[in-house]
Order: C-alpha cells, then sequence, then structure tokens
C-alpha cells in the first residue's frame, strides 16, 4: 500500500514570497508631502512620537500603531501617511510590518481578539478555547480573531487579549459571552479580567 | 604587521584586518557569503566563517574577529568542519540547487563553497520549498526567491550604501524575504550593483539573463565615459558583443560601485539604431557610401571654408580625438574656432588658476574631508558615483556635508546645512560666504543678491571654517556657465584662499565638468582660447555660442560635430537650428541623433567607448587609458584615423599612423603630462597633479580678487524664474537601450506647492511653460521643498526642450495651463 | 515569608505615587544621589544581584562596563518579556510602577546616564499605560526629569512599546526595535556596554533587576544579601504555570527546593497526576523530569543540573502529556520567533519544526531522531544570539531525555498511517497510561 506523501507542494502561504513588482508603479521613495495628505491628527500624534527620542526613527513603532488604530490596518496608504510624517520610506516601514506579529498588513476586523496557544495555555485547553471561539465568532469582519504566541499571562491560563484587555482563565463556554460584550461594547467579561487578579497568597516554602 | 598562527603556521598580518582578509595572507581560506567591507561594518549572519580561537570558548565569526598578535586560530579542526559543514546543509535546505539553469553557475560562491566545505551530502528529506521564478523586482532585476540565502547584501546595500531604502527584507524568520513596499519596482539610480553583490543566483540582470556561461565569454577592462565619474568597467564580451558591465574596483575613482546608466547602457553598442556605416546627404536624404567618398566629401567641405570651419567636441571625446581635432582646424584649417563646452568661457588666467595642483582635490578626498561644501551640482546627476562617496563620507568618516544649490539635492537628509539659492546665484552666493569669511563685504547686500539671509550664509561659513583644515568644494560646470561665469570663479577662488585650500593634501576644489572627459578636452586644447596644455593662443577662435552666432550669418561655414549634438546640450536651440541650416555639417556620432537626422551632410560612425582606444582625463586629474573590448562593428573606424585621414586629404598630414602615435603627440603638447605612457596610465591611471610636470602648469591668476558688484536681479513681475537641470538619464544611450529605456528623462516643470496653488496648477497635470513666444509642454510635478519663485525643467529630454527657452542668460518664465 | 518586590503587592493604589510613597517608596533614590556614583556602583557589585532576565550576569558589573566619559549614556529597561512562561514583570509594572521607576532612575544614575527608556511589550497595553501614568506622576514630584530632586543631575524617562516580537527580548534586537528598527539582534561585540543605543554606552536591565536596586540602596549590601544563597543573592518572583494547580507569580528566596515551590506554593499537578517534565527558567531552558524536584532553585544548581534558572520561569508538564506535542510547541514557537538574520536559527527552526511534525504524521523513522539531534547541536553555540539555542538546548534534552517514547510514538504511528497492526499502547515507554488524547489523529490525512 502507498501513502500520498505531499513531497514537493509549489507556491508559498507567506504573502509576498511569489508576487513580483508591478512594472507600472513607480519607485517608492520618501512621499513627498505637497502630495500626500495626512489626517492632522494623525500627524501630530506622530509628530509628538517623534519628539520623544533622540532619532525620529524610534518613533516607528508606536506611529504605526497609531495608524494601524486610525486606518484599521496597516494599509498602503496609511504606511505612506507614516513614511510621510517620519520622513523615511515605505519600504522601512514595510520592513516592520511585516516583522512585528501585532501589525496588520492585510484588512482586519477592529477588535483583536489575541487567543494565547503557547505551552501553558495549550496544557489547559487553549486549542478548544480557539475552536470555541471560532465557532462563536464566525466570520464577524469587526472581530480580527487569532491564536497568538505566550501573552505572559499564564497565571490565567487558557487566555486571551482582547483589544488588549487580558482575560482568563476562560473556558470554551466564555467564548459566546466574549463576542456579546464586544459587538455590545461592554467591558470584556469583567469577572475575568486580569487587572482583578492578586497574587496569590504567599506561603513560605520552608 | 602582527604575527598570528592559523592551522599551525604562523603568518604575517596588517594589523587592522579581519580575519577572514588577514588568513589571505597565509592563503588560508575562510569561507564567508554576508561580508563584504565595502557594505560597512561585518554582520555577521551567514555563519559560514566560524572558526576555533584559542583562548575562546565558541567558534568565532571571522569575519568580525580582528587578528591580534600571539592570536592562534584553527580553520580545519573537526569541530569548525562540522559547524561549516552545518551552515552549508541548512543553507541548502530551500536552495534549489537548479546550477544547470543558473545564471550565476560557474561564478557563484554557492557553488564554490558548497564544493569546498559542504558535506557533499544533505540529510534534508522534507519537501523542499518552490515558488514562482523568477519573478520582475524591477525591470533591470529578476529576482529568484528560492535561491536566495538572506545574506543582507542586497538590502544592507540600499539601505547603507546608496541609501535609497526602497528594498528591505519583510517577513521575519524562515519566511523572510527580500522584496519592497507594495509591489513597487526597485527603481533606483544604483539598483544593478545588487546583482553584483549577489552570492547566489537570486538576483540577475534582466538584460544578461541566459546570455551566456561564464567559460564562454572574456572580460576586457577599460573605463565608462557616459559621465564624468569614468568608473572603471569590466565588459563581458562573448562573440564581440557586450553582454554585461561590471565595476572593476577602483577605490581612487568609483569605489566598486557602477550606476545603473554605466551598467546598463551598453546595450545601446549592439542597437540596430547603430550608425556603422559612412553616409552622405544626397537629395535631401542620408545614404550609404563608401568611406572614400565620405572622406572626401568631408575633406573638400573643409578645405573649402579654410579660415570659416568650426568644430564641437562633446564629453564623450577623448583626449586623442579632441587633440587631433584641434589640429585639424588649427593647424589644418588656420580656424581657432572650437569648443568643447556649451556655456561662455571663461577667462583661461581663471580656468588655469582653477586648476592649480595645489587646489585640486581628489575622489577619496571627498570621503576623509573634515567638510565638503556641494555647490551648484547635483552629483547623482552630474557623476553619479560621487553621490555614494559623499554618502559613505557622511555615513563612516563624520564628514560634514553642506549643499547650496537652487533645486532640492538628493543629499540634503544627509547634509548638515542645505541653502536653496536663486538658479545662477552660486557666484553670489561665494561672493557672500567670501564676506563672511572676512572679505570686508557688505554681508547683507551679497546674501539678498543670492536669496538668502545672512544667517544661511554665516553657518555656511562656520562650518566651513570651523570643520578642520580638510575641505573640498565640489562645484558643477554650471556654477561657471552663464554670464556671470567669471564672477563666480573670482568668487571661488577667494573663498578657497581664506579657507586655505591651498595647502593641506585632503583640501582643495574639485569641478564636475558638463561633458565625460570634459576636463581632458579643455586640457588638450578643444578650447576657443587655449591650446594644448591650456596655454594661450595666438589667436582666440569663437566659443561654441559665437559659433552658432557665425554660422548663422555665414561668416562660418563649416561645422565638425565630434560626438557633439549641439540641438541637445546647447543653450539657444533656434539659433542653433539656423546655424545647422545654413553650415555644411560633418558629424561624427553612433546613432541618429536629431542634429545628424536634420542637418548632417556628412556623417562618420563614430565608436563606441568599448572599441575606442585612447585616454580621458578624469575631473580629478587621473588620466585613465580606455582599451578596446569588441572590435569595430560594420565600417566603423576609429575617430583618430579618420581626422588624421582628413588632415591628409587637405593636406596637412598629422603623423598619426597608430592610436598610441596620437597619445604620445598628446603628451607631448601638454606640458603637464609630459613623458606619460599609456603603460604607466596602465589599468589605475595616474593622476598628472602627483607627477614632477605638474609644475609646468601655467599658474593663472590666482587672486585674491575685489569682486565687483553684482547686477541686480530683474524683478519678478509675477513671472517665475526659470532653474534647469540634467538628469542622470538625460542620455541617449538610455533612449537606445531596450532595458533603459524607461527611465529616459521626459519633461516636467517642478513647481513649489505656493507657485501651483497660485497659478491653479495640480500636480500631474500638463503646463506649458512659456518664455518670449517660445514654449515648453511638461508635466507637472508638485515638490514640497522646492523653494517658490522658481521652476525647474530638465535639460537635454528627447522632446520638448528646454534650450528653446534659453540663451545662456537667467530667464524668467510663465507657467500656465494649455 | 520574605517579600522585597512583592511588599504590599496587592495594596489597593499602590500603583500611586501617593501610596509607593506612603509605604516608604522614593527614599533609595535620595539616598543614592547622596552616594557617588562609585559608591552606588560598588553597592550594587557587592550585593550580589545577578540579572533577572535570563542570564544571569552581575548587575553591578554590567553597569560598571559603561565608559566613564562624557559621551551620552543610555538606560534601557528591558521589559519586553515574552518568554514562554514568563509574566513576573507584568505583574511588578502592573502592581507597583514606582518600584521600577526608582529602580531606572537609581542605576541611570550609577550608570550615568541621562535619558531611560522602557522597552515594554506591545501587548501589555494596560501595563504600559500605567507605567505611563507612573512615569507622569514621577516627573511630576521631580523623582524624572530635568535635575531630579533639585539635584544637577537629569534623567528623562521613555515608556516605548514595543509591537510583538519575542525576539526584541535580546538585548542587542531589542536596541534595534527600540531605534525603530526590525528587532534583528547585533553582532557582539561591541556590546551595548561600549555601543548600545544611537550607538552610545548602554545598560539594559530587566525589570525584576531594576526593581531590587531600590531595596539594595534601602538594605545595604549586609542586608541584601541576607536573602538568598551564596552565588544567588536575593529573592526570585517566579511564575509557575502549566499543569499546577495554583498557577502564579512567589516570590521565593534563592535557594529555595523546587519541590518547595511547584508543590508547596503552586499546589504541583492536578489530583492523581506526577509532574513528568519541567522547564525550570521559562521554554528556553532544558527540561528537568520529575527527579530534579529536590534540586535548590538558584543559579548554579540549575546550571549544575545542565539546564538554567533563566527568567525564573517554572512550566509544569503532567503524564497526561506527550513529549512530542511540547516539543513541537517549543520548536513552533520559536520558528515563528526567529528573526532570520543568521542562518543556523532561520534553517534550523525551520527544519526541526518539519521533522516533529513528519513524527507526528508517521512518516518518520528512529534516525531521523538522530538526525533531529543532530541538527540541535549544529544550532547550539553557532547562532548569532541566543534564540536557536532556545529552541535547541529543550528540543536536544526532551530527545535525550524521552527518546524512548518518541520512538515508541515513531513506530505506533508509523503502523497507524501504514494501516497495519498498532502496537499496544502499553509499549509507550514513559507515557504507560496515558489517555489516548494527547496523539492526534493521522489518519485523516491518509486514504
Amino acid at each position: 500500500m502507498t501513502r500520498d506523501v505531499v513531497r514537493f507542494e509549489h507556491g508559498s502561504r507567506v504573502p509576498g514570497w511569489d508576487d513580483a513588482v508591478d512594472l507600472t508603479k513607480d519607485p517608492a521613495q520618501i512621499p513627498d508631502p505637497a502630495t500626500t495628505p495626512v489626517p492632522p491628527e494623525l500627524r501630530a500624534q506622530i509628530e509628538e512620537y517623534m519628539s520623544r527620542y533622540p532619532d525620529r526613527r524610534s518613533a516607528a513603532l508606536p506611529a504605526l500603531r497609531a495608524a494601524q488604530n486610525h486606518h484599521t490596518y496597516c494599509s498602503p496608504e496609511a504606511v505612506d501617511q507614516v513614511a510621510c510624517v517620519m520622513r523615511v520610506t515605505p519600504a522601512y516601514l514595510a520592513a516592520l510590518t511585516t516583522f512585528y506579529d501585532m501589525l496588520e498588513t492585510e484588512p482586519k476586523g477592529t477588535h483583536a481578539v489575541y487567543v494565547c496557544t503557547n505551552i501553558s495555555c495549550s496544557l489547559n485547553g487553549a486549542e478548544e478555547l480557539y475552536e470555541a471561539f471560532q465557532e462563536a465568532i464566525g466570520e464577524d469582519p469587526d472581530i480580527n480573531l487569532r491564536t497568538f504566541e505566550c501573552l505572559g499571562a499564564c497565571d490565567i491560563a487558557p487566555m486571551a487579549s482582547v483589544d488588549g484587555t487580558y482575560i482568563g482563565p476562560l473556558a470554551p463556554g466564555d467564548a459566546v459571552t466574549v463576542r456579546d460584550d464586544i459587538k455590545a461594547d461592554r467591558p470584556v467579561l469583567d469577572a475575568k479580567q486580569l487587572r482583578h487578579r492578586k497574587v496569590v497568597p504567599q506561603g513560605d516554602p520552608s | 604587521m602582527i604575527t598570528l598562527t592559523i592551522d599551525g603556521r604562523e603568518i604575517q598580518a596588517p594589523e587592522n584586518a579581519m580575519l577572514v582578509d588577514g588568513a589571505k595572507y597565509g592563503d588560508v581560506e575562510i569561507p564567508y557569503f554576508c561580508y563584504e567591507p565595502k557594505l560597512g561594518a561585518p554582520v555577521g549572519a551567514c555563519r559560514m566563517c566560524l572558526v576555533e580561537v584559542e583562548g575562546i570558548p565558541k567558534l568565532q565569526t571571522a569575519c568580525s574577529t580582528g587578528v591580534k598578535d600571539g592570536m592562534v586560530v584553527h580553520t580545519q579542526t573537526a569541530r569548525v568542519r562540522d559547524a561549516q559543514e552545518g551552515v552549508v546543509e541548512f543553507l541548502l535546505i530551500n536552495h534549489p540547487l537548479d546550477c544547470p539553469v543558473c545564471d550565476k553557475g560557474g561564478e557563484c560562491p554557492l557553488q564554490d563553497i558548497t564544493f569546498g566545505w559542504g558535506a557533499g551530502t544533505s540529510r534534508f528529506i522534507e519537501p523542499k520549498r518552490h515558488f514562482v521564478k523568477p519573478l520582475e523586482l524591477s525591470p533591470l532585476i529578476a529576482i529568484d526567491r528560492e535561491r536566495c540565502i538572506v545574506c543582507y547584501r542586497c538590502v544592507r546595500f540600499s539601505q547603507e550604501i546608496s541609501e535609497d531604502y526602497q528594498l528591505v527584507l519583510l517577513e521575519r524568520g524562515a519566511n523572510s524575504f527580500v522584496g519592497t513596499f507594495d509591489g513597487h519596482p526597485y527603481v533606483a539610480p544604483f539598483s544593478g550593483n545588487i546583482i553584483e553583490l549577489c552570492p547566489v543566483g537570486a538576483l540577475t540582470s534582466r538584460a544578461y539573463r541566459f546570455r551566456a556561461r561564464p567559460w564562454e565569454v572574456e572580460g576586457g577592462g577599460s573605463i565608462c565615459t557616459l559621465c564624468p565619474a569614468q568608473c572603471n568597467v569590466e565588459f563581458t564580451v562573448r562573440d564581440e558583443r557586450v553582454l554585461r558591465v561590471l565595476a572593476r574596483d577602483h577605490e581612487d575613482v568609483d569605489d566598486g560601485w557602477l550606476c545603473d546608466k554605466g551598467r546598463f547602457a551598453y546595450q545601446a553598442i549592439h542597437v540596430d539604431e547603430r550608425i556603422v556605416e559612412p553616409m552622405v546627404r544626397e537629395g535631401g536624404e542620408l545614404r550609404a557610401v563608401g568611406w572614400d567618398r565620405a572622406l572626401e566629401t568631408a575633406a573638400s567641405a573643409l578645405a573649402g571654408a579654410a579660415g570659416k570651419a568650426a568644430g564641437l567636441a562633446g564629453g564623450e571625446t577623448t583626449n586623442e580625438e579632441g587633440f587631433l581635432l584641434g589640429r585639424l582646424l588649427r593647424e589644418g584649417l588656420r580656424s581657432p574656432h572650437l569648443d568643447s563646452r556649451a556655456g561662455t568661457p571663461l577667462p583661461l588666467a581663471l580656468r588655469q588658476a582653477l586648476a592649480a595642483p595645489a587646489l585640486a582635490a581628489t575622489v577619496p578626498d571627498l570621503e576623509f574631508a573634515h567638510a565638503v561644501l556641494v555647490l551648484d551640482c547635483e552629483p547623482v546627476d552630474d557623476a553619479p558615483i560621487l553621490d555614494l562617496r559623499l554618502r559613505k563620507g557622511v555615513r563612516r568618516n563624520g564628514m560634514r556635508l553642506a549643499i547650496a544649490t537652487g533645486r532640492p539635492s538628493t543629499l540634503d537628509s544627509n547634509a548638515e546645512h542645505s541653502v536653496r539659492i536663486a538658479p545662477g546665484a552660486g557666484g553670489a552666493l561665494l561672493a557672500a560666504l567670501d564676506a563672511a569669511l572676512g572679505s570686508g563685504g557688505d554681508l547683507g547686500a551679497l546674501a539678498a543678491a543670492a536669496g538668502l539671509a545672512v544667517d544661511e550664509v554665516r553657518t555656511l561659513a562656520t562650518l566651513l571654517s570651523e570643520a578642520g583644515e580638510d575641505v573640498v568644494i565640489l562645484w558643477g560646470e554650471r556654477l561657471t556657465d552663464g554670464p556671470g561665469g567669471a564672477h563666480a570663479a573670482r568668487a571661488l577662488l577667494n573663498v578657497a584662499r581664506r579657507l586655505g585650500l591651498h595647502g593641506p593634501q585632503g583640501a582643495g576644489l574639485l569641478g564636475i565638468p558638463a561633458g565625460a572627459n570634459g576636463r581632458g578636452l579643455a586640457e588638450v586644447g578643444v578650447l576657443p582660447d587655449a591650446g594644448p596644455g591650456l596655454q594661450a593662443v595666438e589667436t582666440a577662435g569663437r566659443p561654441a555660442a559665437g559659433i552658432a552666432a557665425g554660422l548663422a550669418d555665414g561668416e562660418l561655414s563649416t561645422l565638425y560635430l565630434l560626438h557633439a549634438d549641439p540641438l541637445r546640450t546647447h543653450p539657444d536651440r533656434t539659433l542653433w537650428e539656423r546655424a545647422l541650416e545654413q553650415a555644411t555639417v560633418i558629424a561624427h556620432e553612433s546613432t541618429m541623433t536629431e542634429t545628424v537626422r536634420r542637418y548632417a551632410t556628412v556623417v562618420f560612425p563614430a565608436e563606441s567607448y568599448a572599441e575606442k582606444e585612447g585616454t580621458v582625463t578624469h575631473p580629478d586629474g587621473r588620466l585613465q587609458r580606455l582599451r578596446p573590448a569588441i572590435g569595430n562593428p560594420g565600417q566603423v573606424r576609429s575617430e583618430w584615423r579618420v581626422l588624421a585621414e582628413l588632415a591628409e586629404r587637405i593636406g596637412h598630414g598629422l603623423g598619426v599612423l597608430t592610436g598610441e602615435m596620437a597619445t604620445g603627440q598628446v603628451v607631448e603638447a601638454v606640458p603637464f603630462y609630459a613623458r606619460l605612457t599609456l603603460e604607466d596610465i596602465g589599468g589605475r591611471g595616474v593622476r598628472w597633479q602627483e607627477r614632477v610636470a605638474a609644475s609646468a602648469m601655467p599658474e593663472g591668476a590666482p587672486g585674491p580678487f575685489d569682486l565687483e558688484p553684482l547686477p541686480a536681479a530683474p524683478a519678478a513681475n509675477g513671472a517665475l524664474r526659470l532653474g534647469t537641470f540634467r538628469s542622470i538619464w538625460a542620455a541617449k544611450e538610455v533612449e537606445i537601450s531596450p532595458s533603459l529605456k524607461f527611465l529616459a528623462a521626459r519633461q516636467r516643470a517642478e513647481l513649489s506647492p505656493t507657485d501651483a496653488e497660485r497659478l491653479g496648477v495640480e500636480h500631474g497635470e500638463p503646463v506649458e511653460v512659456v518664455h518670449d513666444g517660445a514654449s515648453v509642454h511638461a508635466i507637472a510635478a508638485v515638490r514640497a521643498n522646492l523653494p517658490a519663485g522658481t521652476v525647474f525643467l530638465e535639460e537635454a529630454t528627447a522632446t520638448e526642450p528646454v534650450n528653446i527657452l534659453t540663451d545662456g542668460e537667467q530667464r524668467l518664465v510663465q507657467v500656465r495651463r494649455p | 515569608m520574605t517579600a522585597l518586590l512583592f511588599e504590599n503587592i496587592d495594596e489597593e493604589g499602590l500603583n500611586t505615587l501617593e501610596v509607593y510613597e506612603r509605604r516608604g517608596g522614593y527614599r533609595s533614590l535620595p539616598k543614592a544621589l547622596a552616594m557617588t556614583r562609585d559608591e552606588v556602583l560598588d553597592t550594587l557589585v557587592e550585593s550580589g544581584l545577578r540579572g533577572r532576565g535570563g542570564a544571569g550576569f552581575s548587575m553591578g558589573k554590567k553597569a560598571s562596563f559603561l565608559p566613564k566619559t562624557d559621551m551620552e549614556k543610555y538606560l534601557v529597561c528591558n521589559a519586553d518579556e515574552s518568554e514562554p512562561g514568563a509574566f513576573k514583570d507584568r505583574e511588578l509594572m502592573q502592581k507597583n510602577p514606582h518600584q521600577l521607576i526608582e529602580g531606572i532612575m537609581i542605576g541611570a544614575y550609577a550608570a550615568g546616564a541621562n535619558r531611560a527608556f522602557i522597552f515594554i511589550r506591545g501587548e501589555y497595553d494596560f501595563q504600559a499605560d500605567i507605567l505611563e501614568a507612573a512615569v507622569a506622576e514621577a516627573y511630576e514630584a521631580g523623582y524624572a526629569g530635568e535635575r531630579i530632586l533639585d539635584s544637577e543631575h537629569t534623567i528623562t524617562l521613555v515608556v516605548h512599546r514595543g509591537a510583538g516580537a519575542y525576539i526584541c527580548g535580546e538585548e542587542t534586537a531589542l536596541l534595534d526595535g527600540l531605534e525603530g528598527k526590525r528587532g534583528s539582534p547585533r553582532l557582539k561585540p561591541p556590546f551595548p556596554a561600549n555601543q548600545g543605543l544611537y550607538q552610545g554606552p548602554t545598560l539594559i536591565n530587566n525589570v525584576e533587576t531594576l526593581c531590587n536596586v531600590p531595596h539594595i540602596i534601602r538594605l545595604g549590601v549586609e542586608g541584601f544579601t541576607k536573602h538568598g544563597v551564596e552565588g544567588s543573592r536575593g529573592t526570585k518572583v517566579v511564575s509557575v504555570s502549566g499543569n499546577v494547580q495554583r498557577p502564579g507569580n512567589y516570590e521565593v528566596e534563592l535557594g529555595t527546593p523546587s519541590r518547595n515551590i511547584i508543590y508547596g506554593l503552586a499546589g504541583g499537578p492536578p489530583e492523581g497526576r506526577e509532574v513528568k517534565f519541567w522547564f525550570p527558567g521559562g521554554s528556553s531552558a532544558p527540561i528537568l523530569t520529575g527527579d530534579d524536584l529536590d534540586l535548590p532553585y538558584d543559579f548554579d544548581s540549575m546550571a549544575k543540573a545542565g539546564s538554567m534558572l533563566g527568567s525564573g520561569s517554572i512550566i509544569v508538564i503532567d503524564d497526561s502529556n506527550a513529549v512530542l506535542d511540547v516539543a513541537l510547541k517549543v520548536a513552533k514557537f520559536y520558528r515563528h520567533e526567529s528573526c532570520g538574520k543568521c542562518t543556523p536559527c532561520r534553517e534550523g527552526t525551520n527544519w526541526t519544526v518539519k521533522m516533529l511534525e513528519r513524527i507526528e504524521r508517521g512518516e518518520a523513522t528512529p534516525m531521523d531522531l538522530e538526525i533531529m539531534a543532530g541538527v540541535q547541536e549544529r544550532i547550539i553555540g553557532n547562532c548569532l544570539c541566543v534564540l536557536g539555542d532556545s529552541m535547541a538546548m529543550p528540543i536536544g534534552s526532551m530527545i535525550k531525555k524521552f527518546r524512548d517514547e518518541f520512538e515508541a510514538h515513531i513506530e505506533r504511528a508509523r503502523a497507524e498511517a501504514d494501516g497495519g497492526p498498532v502496537p499496544e499502547p502499553s509499549a509507550l515507554v514513559g507515557v504507560a497510561g496515558a489517555e489516548p488524547g494527547p496523539y492526534p489523529s493521522t489518519a485523516d490525512a491518509e486514504d
């Protein structure tokens, strides 16, 4: 009996690997402020970030996150705007948006639900939890559901981060409540938020 | 030199060398991929060069470990071999090993290192990754991401050498790949260098792909004469065709880089448009004729024009060709009218003073100076490779850069201080600088004449006077081109004197001429008022503008154009059209320029730079040697031979039977080139200033000068000042090279946002630039950092030529929607 | 029971300046400013405080490596806590941000730095907000900024948020991240102490390390060294998670027996389960087994046992889990987080994942274990930074300590995939009595 072993799969799952450039486009240089409109509040925010550092480029990550908040993801337009204010090339920033996990390069829902699936959460049922989230959220365009590497809250495993708010330990049944809270614009699963958690009573190990 | 032990043998190596380089002194090769000293500090990414250093527990990267006296290094131990085999194994995991169909095959470091340091087998049995390939990275470069070993060389080049920062690594980890932003092509003046840097076949030249295998080609070293930078190149030749141009690293000239024009314009050598036979105009049409007929026609035209003949030499003319043209006209026809420049002539005494050996700066000086002032030139357009040198100086050596130009410079962001002067106000700026440095002039008035605030001039003066003793002023021919050229030259000499640039080795002036061999042509006597060696001639001839006027009104009758195309490069196109209409035109050209097509009476096919033999002189005085890499196509004959034959036919033999004899005559005639031989020049060139004969250079008028007040600039009255610039891509070679065509300069009108708004003009819409009834159509380009009050147009474009609006004087123009 | 860093940790409002001061906070800073820089440095060196971020290097020595020139120097607090299993810095920043700020100010003073940054991982938005509020309070009260506490010292402090990259926890990658670049490690030397942030001399310390500083100044060398054991002075906040009943952060004296932490404090595995193996210092530490539970929990003991204390994060895996699942999780994590700059890490993590997946699918032979172990050996010590080692060391230790279980799995999964007779589960050494859960069905993919 032979087994169907997939030996040579063509194509790649990495976006961009198989893409040529578009030869009809102009090279992407530092955008000219005369022809690159930037929303004033975004500009002000980026300029404030730049003022915090001795080198303006240090503001790249905060600036991109601000642009992501403004545009829902780091769209080419958003990157162009940041590049224009920061006086760097858009490629400089594209190198960052694709490197850092929290920067999205494809259109995503405005609400981020990160489900930790690293070791400790996984040992405590993270996979089942993620499946429950998938079922509860479905194709909801407002919610960006994704698995995430260790979020630094193994004490509440399995856990999730909803727009930066950590909740856990979660049971699969919590997924629906979380979705409803997000949709209703309520604090998410307030009782299980990390901020309420006390450091466990200290005992003397001896 | 220090002593260290590698693999049990004591070797001597220079003190500051990295181990990979030091080991070579003991004939030990340590393999590496990512290390490339030209790209800056080592990054230690590929891990191929791991070696054992006694006293250090972990293996060390030899690319980043400096040699030390008494150091004991092992490169052949089991541990080192295992690490090296490991890295090769890792690198080949996802490499397709498609060497039989890879352009790099045969000249591929990955192949060589796999053979030399790999285990010969792999334990990797998972499916390899496969991608669509090759993909376009730009119209010039193909990328094969399967082959990429992520060595970082290309992205480091883009980020740290050319600083265009268009090419980056995207994604991370095993997903990392080389790419650009949002599918934009990587198009930048120096992009082609990444092909040569790539240690595998991941980046290939689209023009060279599958044209040849390394064992089928031969290399011919020569000089690129497409611009004054005169980079050293190696032509890759197969079957008498140039298939590729590679850098021939010369740290005193090009630092091992090439611009894309230099790298890809070789295609112009082999295009169908190339003129390969002599032609004569018959019944209004140019017809191919034999050499005899063409020479006879030209000779009789010239003989009949004794005293009324004139000649123009274009920038790519060699010293020998220019010199022989001078002899033909001056001696053979008693016509002193010849020029190699387009602008107003500079008084000879000033020209001599500017060329003084004590004032001459070299290309490496740009890198190691304490400060450099870039004055009235745009290096990336005027001598591209110098742009990289300046960036390197700022980045690596802390050189302080100042810019004084009319149009925003691509180097502005590297500069400590940039000032925007009005077009043509370079001299005014220098006069103001002279005052700020202590001449006693009225700084306020002088600064205003340059269109600057007093503080801007003061800051510039402080920067230059306090940076240190090594200060270089890099100036463009534009500075002395106009009617105020003599004033600007005097002011420049004054400033040089005040900054003490005559003394120190690393200080001085470096002028970029408009033509590739502009310096050489001036020095061999292709000037109206100077013969070989910048020596005064008895009867001064007419400069270019005067030749045009003379031809137009019939005082001159015959014009010899040696690689010159006045309709394209000279101001006052209308006058030139009338002149060419009237004249008998003998053109020595390689392609069908507008001048040839419309006006030439006799056309001689010219050699391309890959076919030429002779010398050129670099802007810093380095004589460099052209060697033929390929034979002449069709009936093409060497220019020196044609000039010699013409002279023969008009009864004035020049005594030149070989190219070397022509060179011999040049060095004999130019006192400060005395006794140079082609052998001396060799493959690396010789700076004449560094030879004893340099003292034969006439001193001229070194100043100091009392600067006469400048005439007031005309009132604008709602009009805009016209500024012009010549882009790196404004060249006929770019237009006819199939792969470079897309870069050919198109006319655009650069406007400041203020002016655009006032005129109601939007970015990207067509506009008309008008002066005195003549107009140029252009696409509006609104740029935020452009100074208000000036519109910039491109020179030397194939269509919509700006020289229809100019005659050398400053122009005020109207910009309007058509 | 000692509590240095965790003293009053659950008190309402400890994150505010008012409560922190009321509890004795910001008394060490003026004390330190009254000392000379060298005195502060000496105190730190003599305290024996070792870095709590992973490497365990003497904090005082590290600070004293900075050149004593007047060029601009920097202090960077590494709050990019991303190691799987680590969550102690989060607690310290969220509950007691001023303790950290005070430590930073003293550290910066000692190092001669005028600018300090806290690089906090982007996911810790809540904690970053708290820190920013606390920094604003500290500025207001004159503990930070121009001429702190009316001295001639100016120390600015900026909270810098990352955007999701484990590698930024590596100190030179962190500097690149802070400079607004991809977080790729730099070649060392030059070390950050000579050429770090913006090419200036830079002291980089972990959150917990800096939180210790005010206590060292307060207690003096003698008072501080009463805690811990020789070579591992002070207390340690240990994050315990995984298969334990009371996961959380525990502050213990260094040298406490590991069993007391895992069982005594964290309650041990659920009823009826045994500790199968554990990571003593986050997922990058080579694993230890149930046999190692009586080792004292300190830097040197863990190193002697072939592992490391690392960031002090214990992940406990009980006997209901298969080692292959954990190995795959670990390898996938490091593949995801490898920056891609150096060859062995970029390719080695990827290759390891592919081999483990093949084992899981039932397409491997025991020879593949040899290859996998060999690949780990070729990664260890040959990379630009320690990320590659962080995968290779635990994976290598798993193969070494659970080879029988891997081999049993290989046989079983192959037999299943081939449709032949499946060996009895009893043949699975090390997972005897395991529930059927851990083995993912590989049969689906086949016909």
